[in-house]
């Protein structure tokens, strides 16, 4: 057989070549188990030792030449198969995948809290619900027959004497100054309670975050500058904070803090009562009563302790009205976190 | 409190217009919540702590504002003087501690008529009602100077001595609110010889009221305790401007100030001459003497006032001030600041004054603690989970009503009740998440949800000796959840078995080992961690379903105690080495009893299997057409391997034929 007469059939062959299963014909043909090289390779033994030498080469040039042909034509194949076999397929039907659930927003909430403090150096610590009544006022410098107890109306139980569900999270101060020794850097989370009539403002249960730092030499100005970062990584780096004297029974000098409105940048709407200013959290240094009653040495110690209302954060943050929706879980509220 | 900027500058020039007066009031702590302009006048309305009753008056505003704006406090002191004839008219005061101080002051031949125009406008724009000139002026000095007044009609009262007593239980007494009150104990009176007058401290009586019919009036002027005024009102449940400021504190020294005052409008007013000023009580109290150590106040405040400055805003709030050494003042507290007691109460008033925005901001060098808080990482990790399988967090009350626990049907110890509750749904503490998950779902059902998946990690609370805490997590499901797959839409009706799988994910990804699930009748299944029970799953019953409204819906929950669940954790994973040689999977499928159980088979088949057999699970399940009532059919594949060589099939072969053998002869399967 003449070599150059099938490699001219070879170059037309493929060239004929359009799909796969032509390919595979088109394989067979030439480099199969009966194919056109099987048949030349097996005359070889009958030639002269000169001419062997020779026509084994050119075969073994041909196979290269007709494998590499294959391999180059069953790229192009591949390329033109996807375009043809998947042209009907829509991207526009929905994704496949197990739909996530939602996170409480009051727990997107304090997870980003605690972790902003955490970073600053803070440790997260928890506290029980249920209070004696001398960590909830007495020890936090709040008289029991005065009108400053007013704010923490609470609900007491039934059958555990002075026993109660505590009004703030504040207790937990009382708590850890007494377990733990200074230097103290601490946030705390959780659920308080207050017999409030509920409405679109008030809730009987809610949830706060406590912060206090005790440590020599902290100062009003480390509250300040604590409290900035922590207000700036919440509502962003645009707000203009403001620190208002304010009167809590256990911090002195006490501060309400403002941020200036969300809403409005400060021109005055109806979520911040035309004041321009939304007031965060509560906040001062640490009344030196409040160390007496947990034997910490108020004359070497000094520090800082502020509260806020997670619910109120994520009303302002979520632009969400009515604080009943917090517990009403409606899926449909819940998904939007 | 309301207050307008006409009344302050009778004590003090103001140069500042309203609106920059409110702002800067607010940021002395009197934060003025709104201002309106009304009548020619602005009105204030200011929010005053509980701690300053010295500024619920318009002289104690008047002398924040000489402080801030730096300026000086008009004082006025009323003139005339009362004879002090001597009468046979007497003060007895039960307990000095109910009533350190009584005053009162006879003025005879008084004009009881309307007010004056200039007057009666003042009392109306912050919202007190006129009555009549002697009572309105009795009120105007309460609102200028914040010592409560009250006018009786001389001729009402018995004439021969007035009584500060605690009522009797059996006494009663008509308000000028038109109301008859039940006194007691509890609740201090003015009285005089035959009965009580007044409610001391809170309100007058009707009988004795001034009326356009009195000539003669005693003007009480005086002080009561706090607490007694406290418990009096609340006893009654009533609240006036009086007890209000009586409850906050009153100035010793403005007492005689205002009965004074009072006189003098009356006289002017309502003509009448002041005859008798009598006074019974404690003698005033001595001056506060604080010190204040100015290297401290920039140690608290992180910032260097000037010791002259220091002082400058403290005479303007009225303290005075002496130097004791080089950086030490003495400071006389005036007596209207009852609140002033410590050296850190100065240093507010001193920030205050100088302004918490002049105060620079810093940051403290945190020695941060060995943070323990594995207890919270454990429980995010699970909220994580639970939210990548599809489930949502809710927060339900963690208080309930008596009732729905009751339908719940589960064995509940006594919960914890709540001694003070508002409402009905406020009764008792939760002793399971359960029921406010169920009202959850309820909720949703309603709002055409056709699934439900809901988790809470919270505590419940357990009435022991000592009432306890335990973190526990809730999860509860209902309804078809479905998937939209390549091949069509997928339903999956939620049940128990697909709280089982949520669970089993968290015990593996919290490396939890030995847990199992046990039956306890149809609707109820045990949680067992290495035999300790640790939480429930449970199909709600028909009578708890009606108990939440829901119809027509089956809903799963469950329970877990997780403090109970991570007292199993053991720290340290191990590296198990992966296997050398391959195995071989072989299947086998057959038709089992429904009443027989899958776990007794795999335990079966586990034992009879070793060495050879390393793995076997359930790898398909069904039932429908081809297989009878009362059966299922199942498939198992069991994995054979070994450490030391590659298996042949003719070595497993034997095993396999076991386990069947196992299956038909112990547990009657008939094989497919």
């Amino acid at each position: 057989m003449d070599i150059n007469a099938i490699s001219t059939q070879i170059d037309l062959d493929i060239q004929g070549v359009h799909s796969s299963e032509g390919l595979e014909e088109f394989r067979l043909k030439y480099l199969g188990r009966k194919g056109v090289i099987a048949e030349l390779t097996s005359t070889i033994p009958s030639l002269s030792k000169d001419e062997r030498a020779a026509f084994g080469q050119q075969v073994n040039s041909l196979k290269n030449r007709l494998l590499a042909l294959v391999e180059d034509k069953q790229k192009t194949l591949s390329v033109q198969s996807e375009n043809t076999t998947y042209t009907s397929f829509d991207i526009g039907m929905p994704g496949i995948a197990q739909g996530l659930g939602h996170l409480h927003p009051v727990t997107q909430i304090t997870d980003e809290i605690c972790s902003i403090f955490s970073r600053l150096g803070f440790s997260i610590v928890d506290g029980p619900e249920i209070e004696t009544e001398y960590n909830n006022f007495t020890g936090l410098n709040i008289p029991l027959e005065h009108p400053s107890r007013e704010a923490f109306d609470t609900f007491y139980l039934k059958n555990y004497a002075k026993l109660l569900l505590r009004s703030h999270t504040s207790p937990v101060q009382v708590r850890a100054m007494q377990e733990r020794k200074p230097p103290l850097a601490i946030v705390v989370p959780g659920r308080v309670y207050r017999p409030d009539a509920v409405d679109a403002a008030h809730s009987f249960m809610f949830h706060q975050i406590e912060g206090f730092m005790v440590d020599e030499g902290i100062k009003f100005s480390d509250l300040k500058g604590v409290l900035e970062k922590f207000a700036k990584a919440v509502f962003g780096k645009a707000i203009n904070m403001r620190f208002r004297p304010h009167f809590f029974p256990f911090t002195e000098p006490s501060a309400e803090v403002d941020i200036s409105c969300i809403i409005c940048k400060g021109k005055g709407c109806s979520v911040c009562g035309r004041k321009g200013w939304l007031e965060i959290l509560g906040s001062g240094m640490i009344h030196p009563h409040v160390f007496k009653h947990v034997g910490i040495d108020a004359k070497k110690y000094t520090g800082f302790a502020f509260g806020l209302g997670v619910e109120r954060i994520a009303m302002l943050k979520y632009g969400i009205n009515d604080i009943r929706l917090f517990f009403e879980n409606d899926l449909r509220f819940l998904k939007q976190f | 409190m309301k207050i307008t900027y006409n009344w302050l500058k009778d004590f003090v020039d103001i140069k500042i217009p309203a609106q920059e007066l409110a702002a800067k009031l607010t940021m002395a702590g009197l934060e003025v919540v709104a201002l309106e302009e009304k009548a020619g006048d602005f009105v204030l309305e200011i929010e005053i702590t509980p701690n300053r009753p010295d500024w619920l008056s318009v002289l104690g505003v008047a002398r924040e504002i000489a402080a801030i704006t730096n300026t000086k406090l008009k004082i006025q002191n009323p003139k005339g003087k009362a004879r002090s004839a001597k009468g046979n008219f007497k003060i007895e005061i039960e307990d000095k501690k109910d009533c350190p101080l009584y005053s009162a002051r006879i003025i005879r031949n008084v004009r009881v008529a309307p007010s004056p125009e200039w007057l009666r406008k003042r009392l109306e724009l912050i919202g007190c009602r006129s009555v009549n000139n002697v009572v309105d002026i009795t009120n105007y000095v309460l609102f200028e100077l914040g010592e409560p007044l009250h006018a009786f009609d001389l001729d009402k009262l018995s004439q021969d001595k007035i009584i500060v007593r605690r009522a009797k239980d059996s006494e009663k007494l008509l308000a000028i609110d038109e109301e008859e009150r039940n006194l007691k104990s509890k609740v201090l009176v003015i009285a005089d010889r035959n009965r009580p007058v007044a409610i001391a401290g809170v309100m007058g009586g009707k009988e004795t009221e001034v009326t356009t019919s009195t000539r003669n009036v005693l003007l009480e002027a005086a002080i009561f305790d706090p607490v007694v005024v406290r418990r009096g009102r609340q006893a009654l449940g009533l609240q006036s401007e009086a007890s209000y400021r009586f409850e906050r504190g009153i100035d010793f020294a403005m007492v005689e100030k205002a009965s004074a005052r009072a006189a003098q409008l009356i006289q002017e007013i309502c003509g009448g001459e002041d005859i008798l000023f009598l006074s019974s009580g404690l003698t005033k109290p001595k001056e506060i003497r604080v010190d204040l150590d100015t290297a401290y106040v920039a140690k608290i405040l992180g910032v260097n006032i000037a010791r002259a400055k220091i002082k400058q805003i403290l005479c303007g709030l009225g303290f005075k001030v002496r130097q004791k050494s080089k950086e030490v003042f003495k400071v006389g507290v005036p007596s209207f600041r009852q609140d002033v007691k410590l050296q850190v109460d100065l240093i507010e008033e001193v920030a205050r004054v100088f302004g918490y925005d002049n105060i620079p901001a810093s940051l403290p060098a945190v020695k941060p603690a060995i943070t323990i808080r594995e207890k919270r990482d454990l429980v995010s990790a699970i909220k994580a989970i639970l939210v990548g399988l599809g489930v949502s967090e809710v927060a339900t009350y963690s208080l309930l009503d008596k009732a729905v626990l009751n339908n719940l049907g589960l064995n509940l110890a006594k919960p914890i009740e709540i001694l003070n509750p508002l409402s009905q749904d406020q009764e008792i503490l939760r002793p399971t998440l359960i029921p406010g998950l169920g009202r959850a779902v309820s909720f949703n059902i309603n709002q055409k949800q056709d699934y439900v998946s809901i988790f809470e990690i919270g505590n419940i609370f357990l009435g022991e000796t000592k009432p306890r805490e335990e973190l526990v997590l809730g999860l509860a499901l209902s309804g078809t959840n479905s998937f939209l797959l390549e091949q069509g839409l997928v339903k999956d009706e939620a049940g128990l078995l697909n709280l089982k799988g949520t669970l089993e994910t968290i015990f593996l990804r919290l490396g939890i080992q030995g847990y199992e699930f046990n039956n306890q009748g149809a609707l109820n299944c045990a949680i067992r961690i290495q035999n300790e029970k640790i939480g429930l799953m449970l199909r709600l019953s028909p009578k708890a379903l009606e108990g939440l409204s829901i119809k027509n819906r089956e809903v799963f929950a469950l329970e877990v105690s997780l403090d109970k669940l991570f007292s199993f954790i053991r720290p340290g994973k191990k590296f198990t080495p992966l296997p050398k040689y391959p195995g071989i999977t072989r299947d086998i499928s057959f038709v089992l009893k429904d009443d027989l159980s899958v776990k007794d088979i795999l335990l079966a088949l586990n034992q009879k299997g070793k060495p050879l057999l390393s793995d076997i699970r359930i790898t398909d399940y069904y039932k429908g057409k081809q297989i009878p009532a009362g059966f299922r059919g199942l498939t198992l594949s069991c994995f054979y391997s070994s450490n030391e060589r590659t298996l042949t099939e003719k070595e497993i072969q034997p095993v396999q034929d076991l386990l069947c053998e196992t299956l038909m002869q112990t547990f009657g399967v008939k094989m497919r």
